[in-house]
């Protein structure tokens, strides 16, 4: 009896080990991963046109967000690469090179070297404005950083093109690839909980606040003001479509259609909601949660 | 639960290269070779990774879950709050990675408003059109510029927003209008300005068809006198201005 019960009880955890295993270490190819990296180069170089059109106001040596603001915002843990860039021209130096490394990112050349130095600028230049960063910098420095544990050099690529030797499958791609999909779905549940803590996703009138702003892409304020029903109906699929996506991705029957509904939902919400960055950064998240299948099968054909 | 095995990703396919089980699926973990020791498979994680792997997996995610618990809007317990700050924070703020990810878009309320920043002269030039001044342009500068849909906009909103919030916080309040102020000095060719952060408030949805309404959200007045910078709150206009009952006090003149 007590045999049979610890030999069941080590089945069970044999079992866990296994699903464990095969979730986070299963060897993979590269082309997926390969895609969120060139997309995520161009969201970075995109995002980093956002930031260098004010550079010198914002980070020069008299600019608004001095030394002395930041030890104000800054986590006392926080560290930043232009910490040490006390002229403008040292400044410029320094993000011209973090946009050469989103770059060399974005076409896959000298991945190894570029994806973590691209994470550590991307992450230096954010410590350096912290009230200037929106949730797509957030997003985008997660997906870096996932990438730096993968092999996304080996597919569509300048690296992939200049290699001898034909890719392999990898564990290290598996395992950035399942790091991004449990990023996708925290982040999407952590949205959801945040935003039903306030009355108007409740209520459904939240797509009018959104729609209502300056800053919002499309603008349906006629089209909510004229109908309360349609404004009710954007507000619940948008919490639904976060609930659907942030538990979806974990079921092999509905991980495909809520990873395809996410190449197009999250862009949509982005644009409702004045972030399209954001939306963006969140389309590729759902890229990466694509059921094998219906992504890159290969190693993919050189760039 | 069975396991859906695709041709991408499946743990009993042979990787190119990698060695064969008997039964003829590719092996994930060390596999037994010719001579009975322990060669790992093509792609295959490492037997002796596989532990240290998991272990920093495990602490990944427990500071993955403490960083999520540990920064929403609605704050954090000092349990939680201590585990992070002494355990987890210490490495994942400095790779940005300390997120809780509250995404909430919007809660209806001021606050959530797109915000601008204006800056104009100080004292009796303020508030004059451009070129009414004695030579230089007076008019307030809005950051951003209104219709401006950009990410660049959106830093600046991100920006003034970050102003008003901070003036509820002891340590960041009047920092980053002082900060504005004097980093536009230079660009005013005045040492006096006066920096009026705006929240551009939709309307109700009950009145859909009005239009937003600007509100001031915080107005000061930044100067530099001897090299010292100065801080003046300029409070709201309803705090200075006499109320005026517009109505005729009954039996009274008109």
């Amino acid at each position: 009896m007590g045999h049979r019960s610890s030999s069941s009880v080590g089945a069970l955890a044999a079992a866990a080990a296994g699903t464990w295993d095969r979730f986070w270490f299963t060897p993979t190819t590269a082309g997926r991963l390969a895609v969120v990296r060139a997309l995520a180069g161009l969201l970075g170089l995109l995002l980093a046109w956002s930031w260098a059109q004010d550079l010198v106001v914002w980070f020069g040596p008299d600019g608004i967000v001095s030394p002395q603001v930041l030890g104000a915002w800054r986590s006392p843990t926080a560290l930043s690469l232009f910490d040490v860039a006390r002229s403008s021209a040292a400044l410029w130096a320094l993000f011209l090179v973090g946009v050469g490394l989103l770059g060399l990112l974005a076409v896959g050349a000298w991945t190894p070297l570029a994806a973590p130095l691209a994470a550590l600028f991307w992450a230096s230049l954010l410590h350096r404005g912290p009230m200037l960063v929106g949730p797509a910098d957030d997003v985008l420095a997660v997906i870096l950083w996932c990438l730096v544990v993968g092999r996304s050099g080996d597919a569509f690529s300048v690296d992939r093109r200049l290699a001898a030797a034909e890719s392999r499958p990898s564990w290290r791609n598996g395992l950035a690839l399942a790091l991004l999909r449990l990023h996708a779905s925290v982040i999407a549940a952590a949205a959801v909980v945040s935003q039903l803590k306030a009355d108007v996703w409740w209520n459904g009138t939240a797509a009018w606040w959104l729609a209502a702003r300056e800053s919002t892409r499309v603008d349906l304020t006629g089209v909510f003001a004229g109908s309360e029903i349609a404004t009710n109906l954007v507000t619940h699929a948008i919490v639904l479509f976060e609930i659907a996506f942030a538990a979806g991705v974990w079921n092999r029957w509905t991980r495909g259609p809520v990873a395809r509904a996410g190449l197009v939902g999250w862009p949509l919400i982005g644009l409702v909601a004045g972030e399209p960055m954001w939306g963006a950064a969140m389309a590729i998240l759902a890229w990466a949660c694509l059921p094998d299948e219906s992504a890159a099968g290969t190693a993919g054909p050189p760039l | 639960m069975a396991r859906h095995h695709t041709p991408d990703r499946d743990d009993r396919r042979r990787p190119p290269g990698a060695l064969l089980r008997p039964d003829g699926s590719a092996p994930t973990g060390p596999e037994e070779g010719a001579e009975g020791g322990l060669v790992p498979a093509a792609g295959a994680l490492p037997e002796t990774l596989r532990g240290p792997a998991t272990l920093l997996l495990g602490l990944y995610l427990v500071g993955l879950f403490l960083c999520v618990a540990g920064n929403t809007a609605s704050g954090t317990s000092l349990l939680i709050g201590t585990i992070k700050d002494r355990l987890f924070a210490p490495w994942m703020v400095p790779l940005w990675l300390d997120l809780g990810h509250d995404t909430r878009l919007t809660y209806g309320l001021p606050e959530d408003a797109d915000h601008h920043l204006e800056i104009r002269l100080a004292g009796e030039l303020a508030g004059k059109p451009s070129g009414q001044g004695v030579g230089r342009p007076t008019a307030a500068l809005r950051l951003p510029a209104d219709g401006d849909h950009s990410e660049r906009a959106a830093r600046w909103r991100r920006l003034a927003a970050a102003a008003a919030l901070a003036e509820e916080d002891a340590e960041q309040a009047g920092v980053l209008p002082a900060a504005i102020g004097a980093g536009s000095f230079a660009a005013a060719g005045d040492d006096d300005l006066e920096i009026r952060i705006v929240r551009s408030v939709p309307p109700d949805y009950a009145s859909a068809r009005s239009p937003r309404s600007d509100e001031t959200a915080l107005e000061v007045r930044v100067r530099r006198r001897d090299g010292e910078l100065q801080l003046i709150p300029i409070p709201p206009a309803e705090e200075v201005a006499p109320l005026i009952d517009a109505a005729p006090a009954p039996g009274g003149e008109n």
